[in-house]
């Protein structure tokens, strides 16, 4: 069973040896950031979420660091 | 090494917190240099005595460190190289996670310009895991209330390192191992010394071992979901989400235990019915939209639309704050274990 990470101190998990892990915004909301607008920030959570959700779908032999704004979704 | 005519002259790295210029309110704080010892700086020139002096004092905000490490990098790197300390002292950090990883970033800074580093934190604050130079990582509690003798061991070893000496071996000097080992005598031959190792062993008695195996932890790669449209994924937080009134009375730091809440045809998460209790976070943005260490609108609506196959009506949530080591692994495992046994395909985890 799969499991994606979120998180926006990333540096932590991937020092610990998680295998999937996915950017998040700032600490004080990870999934989201609501100085985007609600518009912007609906867009931005989806874009976070569905990059973690297609993380838990590729096979990986070695840990998997992804930035939401950089991945096609 | 350095020749030590005069005193050492020590930059000290703090947190916004540490150098009194406020709390989770100022975590964002870019990176700063004063020109004077801050707070416990204060209390660090007094024990370098004559033999050192806090000259200057880089503040970091634990987030703006955290969230953006490469330009704090940058500005901690500028002013090592205009400052031309002999030390620097990073911390202590106790077991403050972004402190702790913002001083393993400064020593790490240091190490690379090659100035002499130590900082102090303790043994089980992520800081420990990230690269940090070659700077002697001096442990401490949890609490600050330890701030003299933390300073105190930091001082002596900084001391030491500046001066160009040697240090001992780290339970001898007050340091965490570095995985290093040097060639020397001991007092007993090695066959005694490991026959009176085995007697204390079976006697139950307590006895140091001259070689700790730390196995590198590598976890293999769960195999992935094939097709996400007919997954079912749960739901996991570290970020102390709790129902409103927190009736199962979630810690806000230690955790030992973690709590599960049936979300079954919830939309999202309303700020009127949650609450956030994670004493390690300025918590006021996730109190107004708790999907925000949560995501579960997001993912219901990718329900909705067939994008997933289902959502794990069981959420669980803890404080992931000062977590000792063994009690999250504990808790994983037994939330793990709890999953393995549904029909849970994959797992969201969400974290600081």
């Amino acid at each position: 069973m799969p499991i994606a990470m979120i998180s926006a101190l990333y540096s932590v998990p991937v020092s610990l040896g998680v295998n999937r892990v996915i950017k998040g915004a700032r600490i004080e909301h990870v999934c989201g950031n609501p100085a985007l607008g609600s518009e912007r920030d609906r867009a931005y959570r989806l874009q976070v979420v569905r990059t973690a959700l297609q993380s838990l779908t590729r096979a990986i032999s070695t840990p998997l660091l992804l930035d939401p704004t950089q991945e096609a979704t | 090494m350095i020749e030590q005519k005069g005193p050492i002259r020590v930059v000290h790295y703090l947190n916004q917190f540490f150098a009194g210029l406020g709390g989770e309110e100022k975590a964002n704080l870019s990176v700063e240099v004063r020109s004077d010892a801050l707070g416990p700086g204060r209390l660090l020139n007094q024990l370098l005595g004559t033999t050192g002096r806090v000259v200057a004092t880089i503040v970091g905000g634990d987030n703006y460190v955290g969230e953006r490490s490469d330009d704090a990098a940058r500005t901690i790197e500028d002013a090592l190289r205009s400052l031309q300390p002999d030390l620097l002292i990073a911390g202590p950090a106790f077991d403050a996670g972004r402190y702790g990883v913002a001083c393993a970033l400064a020593t790490r800074i240091a190490g690379d310009l090659g100035i002499l580093a130590v900082t102090g934190m303790h043994p089980e604050n992520p800081g420990v895991t990230l690269p940090h130079g070659d700077a002697p990582i001096v442990p401490t509690g949890a609490s600050a209330a330890e701030m003299r003798s933390a300073l105190e061991a930091m001082a002596r070893i900084g001391g030491k390192i500046a001066r160009g000496e040697e240090l001992g071996p780290a339970a001898a000097e007050g340091y965490l191992p570095r995985g290093r080992r040097r060639p020397g005598l001991r007092k007993e031959p090695g066959h005694r010394r490991a026959i009176s190792m085995l007697e204390d062993r079976l006697a139950g008695r307590a006895f140091l071992t001259e070689l700790p195996v730390r196995p590198i932890e590598q976890i293999v790669p769960a195999a992935p979901i094939a097709a996400l449209g007919r997954a079912t994924v749960a739901l996991v937080t570290t970020g102390g989400l709790v129902p409103k009134g927190n009736p199962d009375r979630l810690v806000a730091a230690g955790a030992t235990e973690y709590l599960r809440y049936n979300v079954a045809g919830l939309d999202a998460l309303s700020a009127a019915d949650w609450d956030c209790v994670h004493r390690g976070f300025y918590t006021a943005i996730v109190k107004q939209n708790p999907n925000y260490i949560l995501p579960l609108d997001i993912v219901n609506d990718l329900h909705r639309t067939g994008e997933i196959g289902g959502v794990y009506p069981w959420i669980f949530t803890t404080s992931g704050v000062g977590t000792a080591d063994r009690e999250s692994r504990r808790m994983g495992q037994a939330i793990g274990q709890e999953l393995r046994n549904t029909r849970v395909d994959g797992v969201l985890l969400v974290a600081t």
